[in-house]
């Protein structure tokens, strides 16, 4: 590691008092640079956008977006420390994947460590590719199961991000490599795979009712027949939704 | 509903006991010689039929007289006068039916009765209900008892859930592992505002411990708890988290259970203060009124339509609580605005044990 490139940090955490321990932990490492500081995930998200950080101190339980979720909508999975004070879920996630992590109130010395991980992990001068990408399906799998079931869709629309309650979605439908997502008689478009998603989802309030189409039971007003062997679902919104042959049978066991 | 009306299965079986009762009547009629086979049975298979669900009535008049409640003069009344109407009413449907034979074309009445006869049909009417009353008594007495029970059971797991929920309170791990956090960062810059938040979390911490045990506490050493559990919250959160309590004087001095306003604070903060950029007041209202205590904790909240996760958890929570303890004498809503969040708690005055 030359010390001429400096590790570019940044450190997240809604605490002042946590991030100025972060801050003095910090001082003995030279070959690092703090270039912001998050109070919030909302923040962190558009931080991480512009500065390109080479590291990111994240702590899970934030205002408005938790770590987990920034990771999501940034679709960073490389150079994260995670800390947390408490948090059964995101420790379990973390042992499970092998992702480093530290427990508040944490020790110099081990934070020391997770830095010295992080630095083995970036190594940013031989450039190995493999070394860098080795978190990546690990931070894949955890941010996929962040929270099970899903409470709350993320989508970035270039600097905005909404955050969306899973109730008032009416239906998610599969474009591409895109999910419309249907929401008040908007729609949102959000890069993700419809089976990933519908693993997310509370199986006994969202139904895949087609190939491409999972609508929500709450927003369901009636099935119709347009004809034989042929059903479609219409919600309250007026909005009408194929059902496959398997879907309806799905959807007959349910309603 | 009634049970039998709601299970075809019993439904069924009940109904074939009343078409056995009829072709015992029938048979009697007919050793009586008061009809012949077929018109015995025309006439008491078709009543019988209609009896049986006549006869669901009494499940009614036996639930409109609850054991409790129950004095002897009064049910005998009841039971008597319910099965002379219903053995009267019998009576009349029968005399009817009878006639009915004539009208499709036979030659005679499906029975002919002499006047004792009738009597006797009367009287049999009479016991067919009286008998289907005692038979509800029981069943509705078994209802109750099953029901007691499970209520029993249902308060049980409730009370438990509410220590439990207690205990949690106490120990809140996030609250403590962050409090010990932040405590290491002060102690390399100010290592005195440091000591002074470990003398509060000890005080938060031992408070608690000491107030748990009792049933019953006075709002005033609830506030103390909470101006400890208020001062540790302040040097994390720092200028973000401001508060106000306004506790009048009579009202410190009710009693009430330990933590029912320490976790509304908690509540305060993790959904509002912190969600919110410059942070906010919490304003904790307490007095006394008509005999009420009034409790009123208003907190801002995020704007934003972004959705917060798991709330309500909490509040359900205490509503039980206050339910467990108080049955529907306590009293607990609370409102959002766009920017506001307003919990409010209305309790009858506990104030014997000034001790």
């Amino acid at each position: 590691m030359s010390p001429t490139t400096p590790l570019r940090a940044l450190v997240v955490d809604d605490e002042e008092l946590a991030r100025r321990l972060i801050r003095e932990y910090l001082q003995g490492h030279a070959d690092i640079e703090i270039v912001g500081e998050c109070e919030n995930g909302l923040d962190a998200v558009k931080q991480i956008g512009a500065l390109v950080p080479d590291l990111v101190f994240l702590d899970i339980q934030m205002p408005r977006l938790t770590g987990l979720e920034v990771l999501e909508l940034t679709g960073r999975r490389s150079g994260v420390i995670f800390t947390t004070a408490y948090d059964e879920h995101a420790i379990k996630a973390f042992e499970l994947h092998a992702v480093d992590y530290l427990l508040k109130p944490f020790s110099k010395a081990r934070f020391d460590d997770a830095l010295a991980r992080a630095r083995t992990l970036h190594a940013p001068a031989n450039g190995t590719p493999e070394s860098g990408s080795n978190l990546a399906p690990a931070l894949d799998a955890l941010v996929a199961r962040r929270t099970a079931p899903l409470e709350r869709i993320l989508i970035r629309d270039r600097e905005q991000v909404h955050v969306i309650a899973v109730e008032h979605v009416e239906c998610i439908e599969a474009q591409g490599d895109y999910l419309a997502i249907h929401v008040d008689g908007k729609c949102h478009l959000k890069p993700q795979r419809i089976s990933e998603i519908e693993e997310q989802l509370d199986p006994a309030r969202f139904l895949r009712v087609h190939r491409s189409f999972i609508i929500s039971l709450a927003h369901l007003q009636a099935i119709e027949r347009p004809g034989p062997d042929r059903h479609a679902a219409r919600l309250r919104s007026g909005k009408r939704v194929p059902i496959s042959r398997s879907g309806y049978e799905k959807l007959r066991t349910l309603v | 509903m009634h049970p039998i009306l709601a299970d075809a299965r019993k439904l069924l079986w009940y109904v074939l006991a009343w078409l056995l009762a009829g072709v015992g009547i029938a048979a009697l009629l007919r050793l009586t010689e008061q009809a012949e086979w077929a018109g015995a049975l025309w006439f008491a298979l078709p009543i019988c039929l209609v009896w049986a669900f006549v006869a669901l009535s009494s499940y009614y008049v036996c639930r409109s007289l609850p054991y409790s409640q129950r004095r002897w003069p009064v049910a005998l009344g009841l039971f008597g006068g319910a099965s002379l109407l219903s053995a009267l009413a019998w009576l009349g449907v029968g005399e009817a039916w009878d006639s009915v034979g004539l009208l499709v074309g036979r030659e005679k009445p499906f029975v002919a009765m002499t006047s004792p006869g009738w009597v006797m049909y009367f009287a049999a009417g009479f016991v067919l209900y009286l008998l289907s009353l005692l038979a509800h008594d029981v069943l509705v007495a078994f209802e109750s008892v099953q029901a007691a029970a499970r209520r029993e059971a249902e308060s049980r797991v409730l009370a438990r859930d509410a220590e439990l929920q207690m205990l949690r309170t106490q120990i809140n791990p996030h609250f403590l592992f962050n409090s010990l956090n932040s405590i290491s960062a002060l102690t390399g810059f100010d290592p005195s505002a440091a000591r002074e938040m470990t003398v509060d979390l000890a005080q938060f911490f031992r408070r608690t411990l000491a107030l748990a045990e009792r049933e019953r506490i006075t709002l005033g050493e609830e506030v103390v708890l909470c101006e400890h559990f208020l001062a540790i919250e302040k040097r994390r959160f720092g200028a973000k988290l401001n508060a106000e309590l306004r506790v009048s004087p009579a009202a410190a001095e009710c009693l009430l259970p330990p933590m029912t306003l320490q976790p509304l604070l908690e509540n305060a903060i993790k959904h509002g203060i912190r969600q919110v950029d410059g942070g906010g007041t919490i304003a904790v209202d307490a007095l006394v009124r008509d005999g009420w205590l009034h409790l009123a904790v208003v907190n801002p909240v995020a704007r934003e339509d972004v959705p917060a996760s798991g709330h309500g958890v909490g509040l359900k929570n205490i509503r039980e609580r206050l339910a467990v303890l108080y049955g529907a004498r306590a009293r607990i809503g609370w409102q959002r605005s766009e920017t506001q969040f307003a919990i409010e708690i209305n309790l009858p005055i506990d104030k014997e044990a000034v001790s």
